[in-house]
Parts: structure tokens; C-alpha cells; sequence
């Protein structure tokens, strides 16, 4: 069964018939973590770098950014049993209109942003395909942790994670 | 060789645009339309009435009164709104085939057309331009060349891929290395065939800004940025992606900076939620075949 996370939205799930997945990101970046040990998984889908631009917006909703998503993705997991040192990380999206590096750079900053938090924590990404031009559609699968990415496009080429 | 004899033939089986929208167009240019002319134009078509009274009801606008009648929506709504309503309502027919080449769900071409349209109308507003129909209409119709150009899309994907990959172009430079012809110019010929407005052919012609004549209208400047900013956003991206150029230009002219962007993105988010009642104008397929009665 397949469960959508929509944008600046996340899932979090320990039921193992569930495909946890987010349709075609674009800047925005999805981070999925699971614990193989409980087989507790999450997918969080988040827009923006960070939540000082709107404070109230990120009350509201804090999986719109970054900074208020991720660690907000790994505390719903520990409550379902998960644990930090088993987290598997992948990381997908992040992309940029062609051109140079200085405008219309939302997919880096969102991704600057997301290692920032991570380093900060000491959490590793296990695997991750980031930035470029491409669109993605990301799958988290709960019985067995194994997530892929879909590049949009004729092939509809599948990358593994 | 060269695929375009074969992409202009191909303009010879072009639907006619519909006719209600078409007399809608033609509205876009006068300066003030009286309630009593829209009412004239869209009052024989009971979808298209359908379609008003159902949009106006939705959280798009947020009324707390219940619209009942075409008078009363037009009063509540004013004329702005609702010509854009029945554009909208009016052009579902032509985003009814699948384009493959560029979107594997059917409904993506007709999706992305209506998020631009909206990030259109969102611009106007962050940057206190006049929210007119012109730009929500250019932003609608501005991929409309994609329509036909699919095909052949479709056909050379891997070629047209390949050039974006090695030579780092967009994908727009792409389809015209490749085919000959790029959805832009495809879309203004088109324009041209449906008899559309100027300002509207040449927003479409040029949204890519990839000809210096692209920066004589703000027009066209801002569904160029509305598009961009719509790939960023994601959602409803084809196979040609992100594959577009960003230009700081752009920004620049319209005194924004990369904040400024991420709050327009934000917004976008919640207005998107709130227009799911236009995405599905697709859905209703009887809707679609008496908008084309005129």
C-alpha cells in the first residue's frame, strides 16, 4: 500500500505493507531514515532551508523547513522505537534551473542546510542523489528499508539508495 | 534532417480554441468589461456556469457566503477573477490528450499550466503589479506548444536528453537542436492559428527568454519566473525537469532577492492547496465537450 507525503509534509510508519512515497521534487528535498533493527521508517518532504523566514508558518507546520523538519522526523521515529546509531539516511532532491550558482539556488540551500543539521547531530547520509536538473519521485519501503529514487522521464529510470 | 514540415503538418488537425474562451480573450484587451458583457458571453453555457458558481464556492476564494447565481458571483468576485475562471474553464478541452513526451500522467501538462497560471497571480500581488486575467491567461496557456510538440518529443526524447546532458543547454534549446522547432514557438504558432491577443502569443513565444524581443513586456518576464519558480517547487514536473535557465536579470528588474523567493515559494504552497478545485476542472469530461459549444 502506498502512503503520499506531500510537499513540506512527512510520514512516519512501522507497518510493513506500507511504500511510504513523495511525488517529483523539485528544490525541495526528501530525507528518508529507518531503523532495520524495529523496522521503523520515515520520509519527510521539506521546501525550504530555514525556519526564521516565517516563524509562525513553521509553528504550523514544521515540515516545511529544514531546520524544524528533520529534527522533528527523527523524534517521531524514536517514539516509535527507533534508534539514532541504527538510522539509516537517505537523502534525494535538491535540484537547480541551469545557469549560474548565485540565483534560483533554493535546491543548494536546502541542501547546505540539511548537512549543516546533520553535522551538528553526527548524522552520517548512508546514500543520496542530489542536485542536477532532474525531477524525482522517492520511495521508502517499511518492511525492508530499501528506498529508490525515480528520475522522471521517458524511462522512468529507477536508482537505488 | 529536420522534423519540421512534419511538426507543421501536424498544426493542420489543431482543435479550434473554444469559442466561449475565445470571446473571453477578446475581453482581456479592453481596459473595463462590464458585468453585463461576461455575463452575455458565458450565460448559454451551462458548464461553464457550473464551473463559476462551483469555483467561487471553494476555499480558492474563501466567500462565506454561498454563490448561487452567475449575477452574484460576478458582483462578489468582480470580472477579473471570474475571466479567468472562464478561461480556465474554457481551455480544459485543449490539455485533454496526454503528452507523453513531456508528462507520463495524463493530466500533467494541464496540472503545471494551472500552477503557473496561480504562481502568475501570486507574483502580481508580492510585487503590487495589477492582478489582471492578461497574466494568470498567459500563464495557463504559456506550455500550450507542448500540446502538439509531444509527439515528436516523444520520439527523439533520448537525443533531445542527450544535448541538454553533453552540451548543458536547456531543454528548450534542445528540442530546436534537435526537432528544429522548440514547444515556444510551436505554442506562438498556435497562438497565431487561434487568433489570440498579441501580448498573449508573444508571452507564449518567448516565456524562455531566449530572444532579446522577450524583455519588451513585464508580461512575459513574469511567466517566465512564474515557471521557474514552479519547477522548484516540484509537484507536477515532466521529463524535461528543471532543464531551464535561471536569469539574475530577471530577479534584478523586479527588485527580488533570494529571500523574497522563498517567501513566494511558501505562499505558493498554501495557494496551491487551496486551487485543487482547478486542477480538477480536468476531471469533468461532459463539462469539457459543452465548453467547446460556444
Amino acid at each position: 500500500m502506498q502512503v503520499v507525503v506531500g510537499v513540506a509534509d512527512m510520514r512516519i510508519s512501522k507497518q510493513s505493507e506500507q511504500v511510504v512515497i513523495t511525488h517529483a521534487l523539485g528544490s525541495c528535498i526528501g530525507v528518508a531514515i529507518y531503523d532495520p533493527l524495529v523496522k521503523v521508517g520515515g520520509l519527510l518532504h521539506f521546501m525550504l532551508p530555514d525556519s526564521s523566514l516565517d516563524v509562525e508558518k513553521s509553528r504550523e507546520n514544521p515540515c516545511m523547513f529544514a531546520d524544524t523538519g528533520i529534527p522533528r522526523l527523527f523524534r517521531e521515529c524514536y517514539r516509535l522505537g527507533a534508534v539514532k546509531h541504527r538510522m539509516q539516511v537517505k537523502v534525494a532532491g535538491g535540484s537547480q534551473v541551469l545557469g549560474g550558482p548565485e540565483h534560483f539556488n533554493i535546491g543548494r540551500r536546502n541542501y547546505a542546510a540539511l548537512r549543516k543539521i546533520f553535522l551538528k547531530n553526527n548524522v552520517l547520509i548512508d546514500n543520496e542523489d542530489v542536485g542536477g536538473v532532474k525531477a524525482r519521485t522517492m520511495y521508502l519501503e517499511i518492511a525492508t528499508g530499501r528506498v529508490w529514487v525515480k528520475i522522471i522521464g521517458q524511462n522512468q529510470t529507477i536508482k537505488a539508495l | 534532417m529536420s522534423l519540421v514540415p512534419q511538426v507543421l503538418r501536424s498544426l493542420k488537425n489543431l482543435p479550434p480554441f473554444p469559442m466561449v474562451a475565445q470571446r473571453t480573450l477578446l475581453l482581456l484587451n479592453k481596459p473595463e468589461v462590464s458585468i453585463q458583457e461576461l455575463v452575455e458571453v458565458v450565460k448559454f453555457d451551462p458548464a461553464i456556469t457550473a464551473n463559476i458558481l462551483r469555483i467561487s464556492n471553494s476555499a480558492y476564494f474563501g466567500l462565506r457566503r454561498e454563490i448561487h447565481s452567475l449575477q452574484q458571483a460576478l458582483l462578489l468576485l468582480g470580472t477579473q477573477e471570474l475571466l479567468k475562471i472562464v478561461i480556465a474553464s474554457g481551455a480544459t478541452r485543449l490539455f485533454s490528450a496526454p503528452t507523453p513526451g513531456y508528462f507520463s500522467e495524463r493530466q500533467g501538462l494541464w496540472r503545471h499550466s494551472v500552477s503557473c497560471a496561480l504562481m502568475v497571480d501570486l507574483l502580481c500581488r508580492e510585487l503590487s503589479l495589477p492582478d489582471h486575467a492578461t497574466g494568470f491567461t498567459a500563464g495557463l496557456m504559456h506550455d500550450i506548444g507542448k500540446v502538439v510538440l509531444s509527439l515528436f518529443v516523444e520520439q527523439k526524447f533520448h537525443e533531445i536528453m542527450e544535448v541538454v546532458e553533453q552540451q548543458g543547454v536547456s531543454f528548450q534549446a534542445a528540442e530546436k537542436i534537435i526537432l528544429g522547432v522548440d514547444h515556444a514557438e510551436m505554442g506562438g504558432e498556435m497562438a497565431r492559428m487561434w487568433d489570440f491577443p498579441d501580448r498573449l502569443r508573444l508571452a507564449i513565444t518567448y516565456h524562455h527568454l531566449d530572444k532579446p524581443e522577450a524583455y519588451t513586456d513585464d508580461l512575459i518576464l513574469l511567466v517566465y519566473l512564474a515557471d521557474i519558480l514552479v519547477l522548484m517547487f516540484g509537484q507536477d514536473l515532466g521529463s524535461d525537469g528543471l532543464a531551464y535557465t535561471g536569469y539574475p536579470e530577471v530577479l534584478r528588474h523586479f527588485h527580488l532577492r533570494e529571500r523574497n523567493l522563498q517567501k513566494i515559494l511558501l505562499e505558493f504552497g498554501s495557494a496551491w492547496g487551496e486551487a485543487q478545485i482547478f486542477f480538477g476542472l480536468m476531471g469533468q469530461k461532459d463539462g469539457i465537450q459543452r465548453a467547446n459549444r460556444g
